[in-house]
């Protein structure tokens, strides 16, 4: 029972660890796949006295990846119909350039005015509009939502990181007087603290099997369930098979830098 | 004769040499020489077998056991030293969650011996301080007398070059302390292991010849 208790004592603080590093990961991961949809649903129209190239576009603002010219000809042709053929060329020497820009991420409002000021500043430029700012305020939400998780995410750490070293005093005082022997005897770091390294790894390994487990059953059980639209359709965020692999690694750090802060605080033999 | 031990203007010192202990202490200890080190309370005798085992360095002269000068030793060869030397501690000093033949294999366990080697060891050791039906017991379950003749058996348990005891039988009673005294005898008469004692008093019914130093303001003297 005492037994079960020290382990849980040690599990605890350490899959409450790891619970928030796998909530930065799906968020992060789910954050990323919602911006770049953003980006993807950001566009500019820009209307120009004359032709414009990408690099013109791009010595305006660096933000700018893409740039597409619409066809001028399709949009005479619907005109035509109201008007007659005879006018066409007229109408098409009188028509402006028109290009939709495509930027390489997802800004914020202030960078997009800017952007925006930019292109509108260049001479040649007659009219720039922006499509997809009621984007904006779900963004807002989002980024608002992502860090108050961070925040959340590193007070609960910093807690868990508290119980764990208590713990570790509890172990040092549990196993000061074996190591300190063990140590008089010539027993070589590794031994002598090698029943602490059993004991955390076993205890690694489980906190990671937990935190996993727990993953997977939202994943594939909970998710589809929810009825929440954004982790429907972000699902495969939720777990990655790579994520098993980050969990046992920092679960490790912990265990290994807790085992060797008790082992090199117990030098010598106590008169 | 081999020395064994060589102190050679030995000073040790607690608080960064701001405490002397024990100040330009000369002497040397030979193979097989059993050595009482006798002297009044806090004057030095438990430092001198800390410096002895390693834990505490000198702060000038040199101390040298079996070869190497511990003033100087590295991590590494103190580890190594440390397993030809068999310690006898007078509160016993034993690992009270292992039972008695695991405490008393610990230095075998430590050079890597292996189980079966361990289990014959444990067997032999524990009748040699007649304790051969106690193996599976635990310390705590065990007299303070008991206790120390598994201290006893450990320190024995891998032939050491040398065995350092401080005041092995200053918590037993008469007939406690004579089975201890006449362990570390046989010790020292048929494995020809030096054996250096601290204690308040030397035992009245000691029969081997033997050498007496004792400690007095902050020196080391041969008396015996």
């Amino acid at each position: 029972m005492k037994s079960i208790k020290n382990h849980l004592m040690f599990i605890l603080p350490l899959m409450a660890i790891l619970l928030g590093i796998e909530f930065f990961l799906v968020f992060d991961r789910t954050t990323d796949r919602y911006e770049k949809s953003l980006k993807e649903g950001y566009s500019m129209l820009v209307v120009a006295k004359k032709p414009m190239k990408l690099s013109t576009f791009k010595k305006l603002n660096n933000h700018i990846k893409i740039s597409q010219p619409i066809k001028r000809k399709a949009i005479i042709s619907k005109v035509i119909k109201d008007i007659g053929e005879s006018s066409k060329d007229e109408i098409l020497d009188a028509l402006p350039y028109f290009y939709t820009l495509k930027l390489d991420s997802y800004l914020d409002t202030r960078e997009l005015n800017n952007i925006k000021k930019d292109i509108e500043a260049y001479e040649n430029v007659k009219k720039v509009e922006t499509f997809g700012e009621s984007y904006n305020d779900s963004y807002r939400l989002f980024s608002f939502i992502q860090f108050i998780l961070e925040v959340f995410i590193i007070f609960i750490a910093v807690v868990s990181l508290l119980l764990i070293i208590k713990q570790m005093e509890i172990w040092k005082y549990a196993h000061k007087e074996r190591m300190q022997i063990m140590e008089i005897f010539g027993a070589p770091l590794m031994l002598r603290s090698g029943v602490l390294f059993k004991i955390a790894l076993i205890d690694a390994i489980f906190s990671t099997i937990f935190v996993s487990a727990l993953f997977l059953y939202i994943k594939f059980n909970w998710a589809k369930d929810s009825g929440i639209n954004i982790i429907i359709q972000n699902k495969e965020e939720l777990f990655m098979i790579t994520d098993i692999a980050i969990l046992l690694f920092s679960a490790l750090v912990i265990v290994v830098v807790s085992v060797y802060s008790v082992v090199f605080t117990t030098n010598g033999i106590d008169e | 004769m081999s020395n064994v031990i060589h102190a050679s203007h030995l000073t040790l010192s607690y608080d960064n040499g701001k405490k002397e202990i024990i100040k330009n202490a000369n002497f040397r200890i030979q193979k097989g020489d059993f050595v009482f080190i006798t002297g009044p309370s806090g004057s030095g005798k438990s430092t001198l077998l800390k410096a002895l085992y390693g834990q505490l360095k000198a702060s000038e002269g040199s101390l040298v056991l079996g070869g190497l000068d511990l003033s100087t030793i590295s991590t590494g060869k103190l580890q190594e030293l440390r397993t030809h030397i068999g310690i006898i501690f007078q509160d016993y000093k034993l690992i009270n969650e292992w039972n008695v033949a695991k405490n008393v294999v610990l230095p075998l366990m430590i050079a890597g011996y292996s189980t079966e080697i361990q289990e014959v060891q444990a067997k032999r050791l524990l009748k040699h301080v007649k304790l051969t039906d106690y193996g599976e017991r635990f310390p705590l379950e065990l007299s303070g007398g008991e206790q120390q003749r598994v201290g006893v058996a450990r320190a024995l348990a891998k032939n050491p070059v040398v065995i350092l005891a401080d005041e092995p039988t200053g918590n037993l009673d008469e007939y406690s302390s004579n089975v201890i005294w006449d362990l570390m005898e046989n010790a020292c008469q048929q494995l020809n292991t030096t054996v250096l004692v601290v204690t308040h008093k030397i035992p009245t019914i000691f029969s081997l010849p033997y050498r007496h130093f004792t400690i007095e303001s902050k020196g080391i003297y041969e008396v015996h």
